[in-house]
């Protein structure tokens, strides 16, 4: 299975989609989720780019919003337009509702700021298809206290999905090509910290099998879930 | 201290390290091996940071690019290897790391992973976000320096 990572690019990041490209390529990820925020979008050529450096683009968006009535006005806007959607978390009101609406596809570190999660947001979660995201970016780079919350953080939710068998996804947030991490580094990370190889592995490719999935679902061939054109279709 | 026999000698892991920073950073084989064992004593304490014995051996580094050797313990290249992704700054200049392969010896760790391009630097001056701007380009890749610190670019972003 393909991996692949999501990133803030440029003006959201320091770094263009182009050069997170080159170096997502150097470091064996077969794909990009660029899920910049709402108000920092970026423009790129997506073929263009796939071209040059044999790795997958995927439009996304993470909406950044104050309250749930914000957020559900932005699912509206960009659910068409983008290929996958998250939602950036961090609050228990944006946690909820993230995780209560099938057009979410993934909630942003949930437990970053005052957010938090719990057994009713986890079942929620199983139950409309929101993956919960496991952000690494604190670990990663920051030390002392915050790394320390940032760890209980991760371990409290690892539980709550593990119990419940959430589907998630796993990120290291980088909002510049040197923030970025092979797959095997992240996966080491991740055994230091108590998750296993295959579930940092597995996170990482959930964002491919989002992406194959609603790529299918907005082309033009989808009529719905298990429907399919079928060989009697045209009229005599 | 007469030196150990062959077989009680410890077994190393020799990782080769891809580095990357922007073209303004600077720092030494000093400051990485300080910043190595900060990470590893961060993320595994000092109990595994201690088990994995993290020494820098080689350590190029200049305009923005440079690789490294870094000897672990056997066993512990996977802790390593973990201490190693947690390197997000080195004094202050942050950088990107990846690890490009773990060899038994250092001459197989060189021959393999180390070595691989000579890059040519060159400053040049490009259009970024409607202003005019001077850039170091190596390989394609560019980095634009903004008002304070860079950008990451590539040819791409300026056809």
């Amino acid at each position: 299975m393909p991996v692949y990572e999501g990133v803030h690019a440029h003006p959201d990041g320091d770094s263009t989609v182009a050069r997170f490209a080159a170096t997502a390529a150097e470091y064996g990820l077969d794909g990009v989720v660029v899920r910049n925020h709402s108000d920092a979008t970026a423009d790129y050529d997506r073929a263009r780019i796939a071209e040059e450096y044999g790795v997958d683009m995927v439009d996304a968006i993470e909406i950044r919003a104050d309250n749930p009535d914000v957020a559900s006005g932005h699912v509206g806007n960009y659910r068409p337009k983008q290929t996958i959607l998250a939602l950036h978390g961090g609050t228990n009101a944006l946690n909820r509702f993230a995780v209560e609406s099938d057009r979410v596809d993934v909630l942003a570190h949930p437990m970053r700021e005052r957010g938090d999660f719990n057994h009713v947001l986890a079942k929620a979660a199983v139950e409309h298809g929101v993956r919960v995201e496991f952000d690494l970016a604190r670990v990663l780079r920051n030390d002392g206290g915050p790394r320390v919350q940032a760890l209980q953080d991760l371990r409290k939710l690892r539980e709550l999905v593990e119990k419940y068998d959430a589907p998630y996804v796993v990120s290291a947030n980088p909002r510049s090509h040197l923030q970025l991490r092979a797959p095997r580094e992240l996966a080491a990370v991740g055994e230091a910290i108590g998750f296993s190889t295959d579930q940092i592995r597995q996170g990482l490719e959930e964002w491919a099998v989002l992406a194959e999935r609603n790529r299918e679902r907005m082309s033009d061939e989808f009529i719905a879930p298990g429907v399919k054109r079928g060989r009697y279709e045209e009229e005599p | 201290m007469k030196h150990l026999p062959k077989h009680l000698r410890p077994r190393w892991r020799y990782i080769a390290v891809g580095l990357e920073a922007w073209p303004d950073a600077d720092f030494d084989r000093r400051d990485f091996q300080r910043s190595v064992w900060f990470a590893a004593q961060n993320l595994l304490g000092d109990a595994g940071s201690a088990d994995a014995d993290l020494k820098v051996l080689q350590f190029e580094f200049g305009d923005g690019t440079g690789e490294a050797i870094v000897r672990a313990r056997h066993g512990h290249a996977q802790q390593a290897r973990a201490a190693l992704a947690c390197v997000d700054e080195i004094r202050n200049d942050p950088v990107g790391l990846r690890v490009r392969g773990i060899s038994g010896t250092v001459r197989a760790c060189e021959e393999k992973y180390l070595g691989a391009d000579g890059q040519i630097h060159d400053e040049r001056k490009v259009v970024f976000g409607d202003d005019q701007r001077s850039a170091v380009e190596r390989d394609g890749l560019l980095d634009v320096r903004t008002d304070s610190t860079f950008a990451g670019a590539t040819e791409l972003d300026f056809e």
